[in-house]
C-alpha cells in the first residue's frame, strides 16, 4: 500500500519535471505568436493570451489588404515633371526611395533570398559532399587519414576566424563590387560553411553500411560510381536527407557573412539581417518583429519535423542479412 | 594475376581521389588558405581602401596592451564555462528525465527539440521581449508579483545582467542537442548491470553512482569538449540577443567591422583566438579521439 503511494508521487514528480522543461523549451514560441496577436496596448499585459486578437502585423508582413501608400512628397514630385532628362531608371530609382516606407516589411522578398541562398549552397555542398564522403569513408589512396582528419579539423574553425581573410579575398578579386559577385561569393562562402559538417555526418553515415552490401553490387557488375548512385545514395537516403537538413538550416540562419557582404546590397538582404535591421530601425514593433520571427523559423521547423520521421525508419536493415 | 589487381587497386585509388578533389579544394581554397592569409594580414596596416602596409607584430601589442581585448578574453572563458556546465547538465537531467515513461512522450520529444531547431534570429526577439523592461514578464514578476525589485530595468543593457541571459539562452538553444546525445547512450546501456546492483540491494542513487554515470562518462566528455570549442567560436548567439557581451568573436567584429573598420587588428584577434582554439581541439582530439 505504501509502496504503491510512494510510485504515484513519484510519477506525479516525474510529470512535473517533464512539464516544466517542455514550458522551458517552448516558452519563447507561445510568448512570439502570443505578441504577434497582441495590439500594442496589450503588450504590458503579462497574460500570453490576446485581450484582442489582432492580425494586422501578419497581414502587414505578408501583404495581405490594402497595399502601402507611396507617400511622395509634393517637392519631388514637381522634381520629378519637370526634369524630363531624367531616365526611367533614375526616375524609378527616386520613386522607389519615397516607396521604400520603413513601415513595409517586404517579407518575401526576404524570405525568397535566404530559400535561393540556403538552397544552392545546401544542395552544392550535398552534392560534392556525398561523393566526397564516400571516398574518405571506403577508398583507399594516399592522403586519405590525412583528409579525414583535416575534415575534423575544419569542422571546428568556425565563421568569425574567416570573416577578414575572405571578405579582404572577396574585395581583392572585385568580387564584392558587384550584386551578383557579391551574392556567388556568399553562395560559395554558405558552401565551406556547410560542406565540413556534411563530409563528417555523411561519412559517418557511409561507414555504417555493411560492406556486403557493395559486394553484392561489384559481383553484379556494378563499377563503384554506379555502386555510390544506384545503391550507396538510395540507402542513405534519410542519412542524406537529414545532412541536408542541417546544412539548409546552417544557411538559413547564417547572419555574419551576411551582414559584412550583403551591406551595401539590400535587395539581396537574407531574413535574418533583415529581421536585424527591422528590430534596430525603430521602436514599438514587437508584435511584427514576433510574426517575422514566427515566420522565419516555420520552414526550417517543419523540415526537421520531416527528417524526425525518416530516422525511425531504417533502409539499411532490409537490404542485408547477416 | 597479382599486375592487373594492383592496377585494379591504382584505378580505385584514383577514382577515390577524383571524387574527394572538389571538397578538398574547397575547403583548401576557402578554409586552408584564408587562415593562412590572416596570419599574413596580421603583420599589416591595412587601410580601407586597400592598400596594406607592413608594419612588423605591432598589431599584436596593440592588442595585448588594450585592457578591453584582456576583458574580452575574461567574458569568453566565462561564458563558455558557463554554458557548457549549464548546458551538459540541463542535458543531462532531460536525458534521465526522457528514459523514462510517460504518456505523449513522443510529442514531447519533438517539442523539447525546438530550441535547438529554430533560427537563432527568431529566438533572440522573443527572448529579449521576455526581459523587456516596459512590456517583458520577468520584470512583471520581479517587481509587481515576487516584489524582488523595485523598478523595472533594462536587465539586457547592463552587461552585468546581459552575460546571464546570454548563458541561460546559449543553454536553452545547445540542451536539446546534448541531451539526444546523452539519451542514446542511455539506451544502450546493458540492463542486467542495474539488476545486479538491485540484487545486492543498492536504489535508485547506488545505481545511477555506479552504472550510470561511468557508463556516460565517454559521452560526456566528447560533449563537454565539442560543446567548449563550437561556444568559443559563438558569434549570433551572443551578438543578435545583446551588443553589450563581449566575448571574443563579438569583440573581434567590432574592431574590424565597425568604426574605424581596423582589419589589421581583427585579423591579430583572430590569430589569437584561433591559436587558443587549435589547443583546444588538440585537447580534443588527445582525450576523446585518439587518433
Amino acid at each position: 500500500m505504501v509502496g504503491h503511494k510512494h510510485k504515484f508521487l513519484k510519477n506525479i514528480g516525474l510529470l512535473i519535471l517533464v512539464l516544466l522543461i517542455v514550458l522551458f523549451s517552448i516558452f519563447p514560441f507561445i510568448q512570439m505568436l502570443s505578441t504577434s496577436l497582441k495590439y500594442s496596448w496589450d503588450w504590458g499585459n503579462p497574460s500570453l493570451i490576446p485581450t484582442e486578437v489582432n492580425w494586422s502585423a501578419y497581414s502587414e508582413i505578408l501583404g495581405i489588404g490594402e497595399q502601402a501608400e507611396i507617400d511622395i512628397p509634393d517637392s519631388v514630385k514637381k522634381l520629378l515633371d519637370e526634369t524630363p532628362n531624367l531616365n526611367d531608371e533614375q526616375r524609378s530609382a527616386i520613386i522607389d526611395k519615397y516607396s521604400d516606407n520603413s513601415d513595409v516589411f517586404p517579407f518575401f522578398k526576404y524570405f525568397w533570398n535566404s530559400i535561393r541562398f540556403s538552397l544552392t549552397a545546401s544542395l552544392c555542398s550535398l552534392i560534392i559532399a556525398i561523393f566526397g564522403a564516400y571516398s574518405i569513408a571506403r577508398m583507399k589512396y594516399r592522403g586519405q587519414k590525412l583528409i579525414q582528419r583535416g575534415v575534423l579539423f575544419v569542422y571546428m574553425v568556425g565563421g568569425i576566424l574567416l570573416l577578414i581573410p575572405l571578405y579582404k579575398i572577396s574585395s581583392a578579386i572585385g568580387l564584392s563590387a558587384t550584386q551578383g559577385g557579391t551574392t556567388l561569393s556568399l553562395v560559395i562562402i554558405y558552401m565551406v560553411q556547410t560542406l565540413p559538417v556534411c563530409l563528417y555526418m555523411l561519412g559517418n553515415s557511409f561507414r555504417s553500411i555493411p560492406f556486403s552490401i557493395e559486394e553484392a553490387a561489384f559481383i553484379e557488375g556494378y563499377s563503384r560510381f554506379q555502386t555510390i548512385v544506384k545503391i550507396i545514395i538510395p540507402i542513405s537516403f534519410s542519412a542524406i536527407a537529414t545532412v541536408w537538413v542541417y546544412s539548409f538550416m546552417i544557411a538559413w540562419n547564417e547572419y555574419l557573412f551576411a551582414s559584412v557582404f550583403l551591406k551595401s546590397f539590400s535587395q539581396m538582404h537574407t531574413l535574418p539581417i533583415a529581421l536585424k535591421a527591422l528590430f534596430v530601425s525603430k521602436n514599438a514593433i514587437w508584435d511584427r518583429i514576433s510574426a517575422a520571427s514566427l515566420l522565419t523559423a516555420i520552414p526550417v521547423v517543419i523540415l526537421f519535423m520531416l527528417i524526425q520521421n525518416f530516422l525511425s525508419g531504417n533502409k539499411a536493415e532490409g537490404g542485408v542479412k547477416e | 594475376m597479382s599486375n592487373t589487381k594492383l592496377t585494379l587497386e591504382e584505378k580505385d585509388a584514383r577514382l577515390g581521389l577524383k571524387l574527394v578533389l572538389p571538397s578538398v579544394t574547397i575547403i583548401a581554397l576557402l578554409i586552408i588558405y584564408p587562415i593562412f592569409y590572416n596570419i599574413y594580414l596580421s603583420f599589416f596596416d591595412v587601410k580601407l581602401n586597400g592598400d596594406a602596409f607592413f608594419i612588423g607584430i605591432k598589431n599584436y601589442t596593440n592588442v595585448l596592451s588594450d585592457i578591453t581585448f584582456w576583458k574580452a578574453v575574461g567574458t569568453t572563458f566565462f561564458y563558455v564555462i558557463a554554458t557548457t556546465a549549464l548546458t551538459t547538465i540541463m542535458g543531462l537531467i532531460v536525458a534521465l528525465v526522457m528514459n523514462k515513461n510517460f504518456p505523449a512522450r513522443t510529442i514531447v520529444r519533438s517539442l523539447v527539440l525546438l530550441p535547438y531547431v529554430a533560427p537563432v534570429i527568431s529566438t533572440v526577439y522573443s527572448w529579449q521581449f521576455f526581459f523587456d523592461p516596459v512590456n517583458g514578464i520577468f520584470m512583471h514578476l520581479m517587481v509587481d508579483v515576487f516584489h524582488l525589485a523595485d523598478n523595472r530595468f533594462n536587465l539586457i543593457a547592463d552587461p552585468k545582467y546581459a552575460i546571464w541571459v546570454a548563458i541561460i539562452f546559449s543553454m536553452w538553444k545547445a540542451f536539446p542537442f546534448t541531451y539526444l546525445m546523452i539519451l542514446s547512450r542511455l539506451q544502450s546501456i546493458d540492463q542486467t548491470l542495474y539488476e545486479a546492483v538491485e540484487i545486492d540491494g543498492g536504489g535508485g542513487i547506488r545505481k545511477f553512482i555506479s552504472i550510470t554515470l561511468p557508463e556516460l562518462y565517454f559521452v560526456m566528455g566528447s560533449i563537454v569538449l565539442l560543446r567548449f570549442i563550437w561556444n568559443f567560436n559563438k558569434f549570433e548567439e551572443v551578438y543578435l540577443l545583446t551588443d553589450n557581451v563581449k566575448v571574443l568573436s563579438v569583440y573581434t567584429y567590432f574592431k574590424a567591422f565597425t568604426g574605424s573598420m581596423d582589419l589589421g587588428q581583427g585579423s591579430a584577434l583572430v590569430v589569437i583566438q584561433f591559436s587558443l582554439l587549435v589547443v583546444l581541439i588538440i585537447l580534443y582530439v588527445k582525450k576523446v579521439l585518439k587518433w
